[in-house]
């Protein structure tokens, strides 16, 4: 059952991925992430003394402000700057450098489509070049539901026209698959590999559970090529030596 | 180097210093006592991940200073002609908003900013529109499929040049950088055009300079302006032709669309069949670093 994407993807197509890391001078470490025509930029500064008001400060901080392309900040930032946090909170290993903050600030350069998984990868990718230590990378896609029912139709990485247009849609984030050196394998838990367990869900629109279903099936697999490309990428570019600041 | 994604932004890279300009236009209601005339308003964001002592929220004295100078050099020399903006007297004019985001503090954040700025204004395109309705007292605003999209009128380049100056050693500088703009004992912004007009002239306290120093000042910024203005002008002439060549392949029939790929990014081979025609183009703009010998005594 195939569908006609305006670009002539297929449905399980994403779109041309493009990254580059240390691209500012001035922040510890910065990234920049595009999905086709959306394009994020990422910048960490960190760890910095001191924590917020009511954070506890027996572990890491991290803050994050979102700046949109133009307008005022508004109500849909602030919800971004939460989830972003909340994310990024469950993939740092908070107890290394405790009573610190680490910022991440986000920019948007250009808005086409899953904005906030773009937004994801370009902050995970920009913590890699700041050196703070993670347990494990998190790679996010965002699938929508063209159809529902028994000829359910999942499609990856929609553009902000097929958003609008779709009845519902996911942005998905995984942890990025393990390629273990162990003997005994990748970790897992309660006998499920790491990589199937799901760090971040916001759907918008209704959808079925079968859907809701089939969406994480399609972004799982998708998330596998993800993490590949973010291994090659990280692999190629060794980070250069820490900047004062 | 100045970089376009699309129609009214633009990206410069100075040296360390990277601005980003957006440039956005809506229909609004002008002033009263301004019927015929547009809007151009100038917001800058000095966004944390540029400089860690930026503070996100209101803008700081810098940030308000820069948005200043910008504003001054755009508005008050007429660069951007606002009467061109007005639809229809009194109800319906274009306010055109500039949004300057500071990626990167290297230092110099002011002439890197009005450059973005005047970049991101010379590819700008607003919607056509056209007087309708029964009186002819209603706009409509006809979509960039339907009808191409228009240029802003903008009559000259007013660009911005700072100097620094250091009293102690007589020297001085064009184009700070970020640890030059620590250390130095005064500054001064001079925003010229092509043509050898001054614009505006922002020197606020520091050292004081004779006049002979000043003079000195404004003869160097006439020459730079001269060749940034062409270097902007070089960036948008292959942005235009670019954006012309893309509109002709722009059209329908999925199958069969230009496979070229443009980018100069590491990207991964995630098999796709359609590439969508992404342009890039680059002027390099050297970071000026001269000194020049200053004669405070006598």
């Amino acid at each position: 059952m195939e569908v006609d994407r305006e670009d002539g993807r297929s449905q399980n197509q994403l779109r041309p991925l493009a990254c580059s890391r240390n691209i500012l001078h001035r922040a510890h470490g910065s990234a920049s992430w595009s999905q086709g025509d959306t394009k994020v930029l990422a910048a960490v500064y960190g760890p910095k003394a001191g924590t917020k008001k009511n954070e506890n400060p027996e572990k890491a901080c991290i803050e994050v402000i979102w700046k949109p392309k133009t307008g005022q900040i508004g109500k849909l930032e602030k919800e971004y700057e939460m989830i972003l946090k909340r994310t990024l909170q469950s993939i740092c290993i908070l107890t290394v450098n405790p009573n610190t903050t680490t910022s991440v600030m986000i920019q948007v350069v250009n808005d086409d489509g899953a904005l906030l998984p773009s937004a994801i990868n370009a902050a995970c990718m920009a913590l890699v070049d700041a050196g703070i230590p993670m347990r494990h990378l998190a790679v996010s896609i965002s699938c929508c539901v063209a159809r529902s029912g028994v000829s359910g139709l999942v499609i990856l990485d929609p553009t902000k026209l097929e958003e609008q247009k779709m009845k519902a849609f996911a942005y998905l984030v995984f942890p990025n698959s393990v390629h273990s050196v162990l003997p005994e394998g990748s970790p897992s838990v309660q006998g499920e590999p790491i990589e199937n367990g799901i760090i971040t869900s916001v759907t918008h629109g209704t959808m079925s559970v079968d859907d809701y279903f089939y969406c994480l099936e399609r972004g799982r697999a998708a998330s596998t090529k993800l993490s590949d490309f973010l291994r090659r990428n990280l692999q190629q570019q060794p980070t250069n030596s820490s900047k004062a600041g | 180097m100045v970089t376009y994604r699309e129609d009214g932004s633009s990206e410069v890279q100075l040296g360390q210093t990277r601005v980003m300009g957006i440039v956005t236009a809506q229909l609004v209601q002008p002033y009263r006592d301004r019927p015929k005339e547009g809007m151009l308003s100038i917001f800058t964001e000095f966004s944390p991940m540029a400089d860690p002592s930026f503070e996100p929220g209101r803008p700081g004295e810098l940030a308000v200073e820069l948005g200043r100078i910008i504003d001054r050099g755009l508005r008050e020399s007429r660069a951007v002609d606002t009467e061109s903006l007005c639809i229809l007297a009194g109800k319906f004019v274009w306010a055109v908003r500039i949004d300057i985001h500071i990626l990167d503090n290297g230092g110099n954040l002011v002439d890197a900013a009005n450059i973005a700025a005047l970049a991101a204004l010379l590819t700008f395109r607003r919607p056509e529109c056209s007087l309708g309705g029964e009186d002819g007292q209603e706009v409509i605003v006809h979509p960039p499929e339907i009808r191409e999209p228009l240029p802003l009128m903008v009559h000259h380049l007013p660009i911005a040049i700072t100097f620094g100056f250091f009293s102690n050693e007589s020297i001085l500088l064009i184009d700070p950088t970020h640890n030059e703009e620590a250390v130095m004992n005064g500054r001064m912004t001079t925003t010229v055009n092509a043509n050898g007009d001054i614009c505006a002239i922002q020197k606020g306290g520091g050292e004081g300079v004779p006049q002979r120093v000043i003079m000195q000042c404004l003869q160097l910024a006439t020459s730079k302006a001269a060749s940034i203005t062409k270097q902007i002008k070089d960036a948008v002439e292959a942005f235009n032709t670019e954006r012309a060549l893309r509109k002709i392949k722009r059209h329908p029939t999925s199958t069969g669309v230009d496979v070229r790929e443009k980018q100069n990014q590491y990207t991964c081979n995630i098999p796709v069949s359609l590439e969508h025609f992404k342009s890039k183009t680059e002027v390099v703009i050297t970071r000026t670093r001269k000194h020049y010998p200053l004669n405070m005594a006598a």
